[in-house]
């Protein structure tokens, strides 16, 4: 049994709030690899003594984790170029405005969702791995299919870059577990039952185990909880598959998309106002 | 033994349960399972551990924060100790005896961000729409997602906020952009698949009957929405679902005739998406008066022998009776005492519209608002005192019309209309019987006229609801007597339910960014 992608939900469970308010608004040079290449040039000039030349941060926010940037409108980004940020570090920079969407169209390909530029292997083959000998279905699921121990990874292209992705896969110490803590309990009435605490605080735990049964428990009906050490996602991927299934699982998840449909532009952005009834 | 094995030592544990039709069709217990409590809306509730003589020592249980929300408008629905709510977009579940998150599903990609008025359960499956009117179906346990379809086009001024409607294999929705220049329907999808199964348009194509009703006025704007979750009859396989209003809300010049079917009750067979008989409430209606109260099936003694009844109080300020057999017209009384637009009801069921009552370009003042008496509130009914208890209004409006027919999708009404300041109206609870129309009792609220705030009964005697002030009401169902209120500091535009987890009575509401869940005071828990 495989535990696979523990901690792919957890940094977009972080920012509801930011998504609400999204301006639809959309860079008009986004996915223009010309724009894209001249951005490039422009942002190691005057962006990447703090962003890093990758946008990987430094003295400056990093710009390709994959959520500062996709949860952000495109005029607020522009905004943010153009008038700079009071109070912080950034100033403002007196760009022409074709430039500055160069600028943000670079930005914003850092991060684009795996489904925009999928990861080049055979999805097929990945997906059979999948379900397969890498044994990712046991714990996670695909519209339905799989297990309960892990976050759900139908719509994992577009809610994760490719990058994340692979960190993900490979780098399992380098998420949150949180919400998905591996956890034993013991209870007062002598049952065991193994899963993940999908919550818990020192009065409650919410455990979901291998079949998809949850488990609600108050403090008092609980008599020893074991934690496991870490995530229950397996360390060893890279050395457990080959380089090619690697970037076959990682072809497979970069099309997962629950709702593969056009990106917004100015064509169907949303109607302005209060939305309908 | 790999370090993850330890997981695999599992208790033999029984299968999970699962919300089955027949358990939604019993109606409410321990559990609520649909948006209204049971099909037939009646919001009435069997438990009674909370009755007249405790319901003062009902204590808060804990607050649920949904993170970014301003104006939450869901109906909790809790079944096995969890809670289902929704958000912009979203479902979260929640321990129901705790209050703590169990997952959440958040739909990152919708067009609109609107409000929503919470989900269904069938099986293992919970359905919700987004704002842009697309249903997904996510697995129970997990928030995973199983599938999802868009129904209709954002691109064309369609949204969603209606819970959805789950029976036998199937679950029922319908459509919002009725001011907006849209044609309503109600749709039908396969619970497994989420393929559809048909769709029943609210407005006639040319050459239909009911076509007749609007000269020229093209049916692909003509409104009709369907954005609250009907009503359903599973003994004669029907549906109850309530119709908006024609548009151009505010001028109806452009569309002669009555409009058929707006601000009406069309009732569906479940298998087929046909319409067996409608009932219009207000033809050609000027003032927005959407059908949109839910529809309360009530079987009693009515008039001298056993009916089989649709209770409606509706927008337009009166309330009405109907045989839910045929939608025979039964009886119409006024609900509403601020009233200036229609004498009374006619022997067919006809408002009597009084003269130069639509709206101007100057503005008139016509009652009631364009709030309406009654509109989405839910209310409930009481089979212990036979009373329907009604949230409403009473309140007039300045009605203005532009005069001319806006552009479709663009979310115009053709007109406005505003309270004067100097009398801006009361939200009330009233207690009608239906058999006669009568006023039972009335609780008068104080508050600012903002509330969307429904009720609930229970066999305790005791109805629970949201005032206009952000609190929640226990009052004595018999009298309207208070028995405890609890003021939560937020606008109300939800309805409480109530439920039972390990023997405990619970009600919740949600307000306007949390939802707070309260219960009876217990020494050792507390």
């Amino acid at each position: 049994m495989r535990y696979v992608l523990i901690g792919l939900c957890v940094a977009s469970c972080a920012v509801f709030a930011q998504r609400r308010q999204r301006d639809f608004s959309p860079n008009p040079l986004a996915r223009n690899p010309a724009a894209v290449a001249a951005g490039q040039k422009l942002f190691t000039n005057a962006c990447g003594g703090c962003h890093g030349m990758a946008g990987e941060g430094a003295r400056g926010p990093n710009l390709a984790d994959g959520v500062r940037i996709r949860r952000s409108g495109a005029r607020q980004l522009f905004n943010v170029v153009k008038q700079g940020v009071p109070g912080s570090d950034m100033p403002a920079f007196n760009l022409p405005d074709e430039k500055i969407w160069q600028v943000l169209a670079f930005v914003q390909s850092l991060s684009a969702p795996a489904i925009e530029n999928p990861a080049p292997g055979d999805a097929e083959a990945g997906r059979q791995l999948f379900f397969g000998s890498a044994g990712c279905a046991h714990c996670h699921a695909v519209l339905g299919q799989g297990g309960f121990l892990g976050p759900d990874l139908s719509n994992a292209g577009e809610a994760h870059s490719v990058k994340q992705l692979r960190q993900a896969l490979l780098d399992t110490k380098s998420h949150s577990i949180a919400g998905w803590e591996g956890a034993t309990v013991v209870t007062t009435r002598g049952e065991t039952i193994a899963g993940v605490a999908r919550n818990h605080t020192n009065y409650s735990i919410q455990l979901v185990d291998a079949k998809g049964d949850l488990h609600l428990l108050t403090m008092d009906q609980v008599r020893h909880i074991a934690w496991h050490d870490g995530s229950i996602m397996p360390a060893d991927y890279a050395a457990r598959l080959t380089k090619v299934e690697i970037e076959n699982v990682l072809a497979y998840l970069s099309r997962r998309a629950v709702r593969p449909e056009a990106p917004i532009t100015a064509a169907n952005a949303p109607m302005q106002g209060r939305p309908p009834e | 033994m790999t370090r993850c094995a330890v997981f695999a030592v599992l208790l033999a544990l029984p299968l999970a349960a699962q919300v089955r039709f027949e358990d939604i069709r019993k109606g409410e217990g321990a559990n609520w399972l649909t948006y209204s409590g049971d099909y037939a809306s009646r919001r009435h509730s069997p438990l009674k551990q909370i009755d007249v003589s405790n319901a003062a020592n009902l204590t808060a249980k804990w607050t649920y924060h949904v993170e970014g929300s301003r104006r939450l408008e869901t109906t909790p629905l809790v079944y096995d100790g969890v809670m289902y709510i929704t958000g912009t977009n979203e479902v979260h579940a929640i321990d129901a005896r705790t209050g703590r998150r169990i997952w959440i599903y958040h739909d990152d990609q919708s067009r609109h961000q609107g409000v929503n008025r919470g989900v269904a359960l069938l099986g293992n499956r919970v359905f919700f729409v987004t704002s842009d009117a697309h249903l997904f179906a996510l697995d129970r346990r997990t928030g995973g997602v199983l599938w999802q379809t868009e129904y209709a086009s954002a691109d064309k001024g369609y949204g969603a906020t209606l819970a959805p409607l789950a029976l036998k294999d199937r679950v029922i929705v319908g459509v919002g952009g009725g001011d907006g220049g849209v044609r309503g329907f109600v749709s039908a999808f396969s619970a497994a698949t989420g393929e559809q199964l048909w769709r029943h348009w609210t407005i006639p194509a040319r050459g239909e009957p009911g076509s007749e009703s609007w000269g020229d006025f093209p049916a692909a704007y003509a409104g009709a929405a369907t954005w609250m979750t009907g009503s359903y009859d599973p003994e004669l396989n029907l549906l109850y679902w309530q119709t908006g209003n024609p548009w151009p809300d505010l001028y109806g010049k452009p569309r002669t005739g009555d409009n058929l079917y707006t601000d009406s009750i069309v009732a569906l067979d479940a298998d087929t998406g046909n319409m067996k008989w409608y009932f219009q409430f207000t033809p050609h209606d000027t003032h927005d008066w959407d059908a949109q109260s839910i529809p309360v099936l009530v079987d009693m003694n009515y008039q001298g022998r056993m009916r089989k009844l649709l209770l409606h109080p509706n927008r337009n300020g009166f309330f009405y009776v109907l045989d839910r057999t045929d939608g025979k017209f039964l009886s119409a009384t006024r609900m509403a005492d601020k009233m200036n637009w229609a004498s009374g009801i006619d022997a067919k069921g006809r408002p009597v519209v009084i003269p130069d009552t639509d709206p101007t370009r100057a503005g008139r003042l016509v009652c009631p608002s364009k709030r309406g008496a009654a509109n989405w509130m839910s209310p409930s009914f009481d089979p212990a005192t036979g009373l329907l208890f009604v949230p409403m209004f009473e309140q007039c409006d300045v009605y203005t019309t532009t005069e001319t027919v806006p552009e479709p999708g663009k979310g115009l009404d053709g007109g406005g209309a505003d309270e004067l300041p100097s009398d801006p109206g009361q939200g009330f609870l009233r207690a009608i019987d239906p058999k006669t129309g009568e006023r039972r009792w009335s609780y008068a609220m104080t508050g600012p006229t903002t509330m969307w705030a429904g009720a609930v009964s229970t066999a305790g005697g005791v109805v629970f609801f949201g005032d206009d002030e952000g609190q929640l009401i226990a009052v004595d169902a018999r009298t309207g007597r208070t028995l405890w209120h609890y003021n939560m500091g937020q606008n109300l535009t939800a309805s409480p339910i109530t439920f039972s987890v390990d023997g405990k009575q619970y009600v919740s509401i949600a307000a306007a960014t949390d939802v707070f869940t309260f219960g009876l005071f217990d020494g050792a828990a507390n």
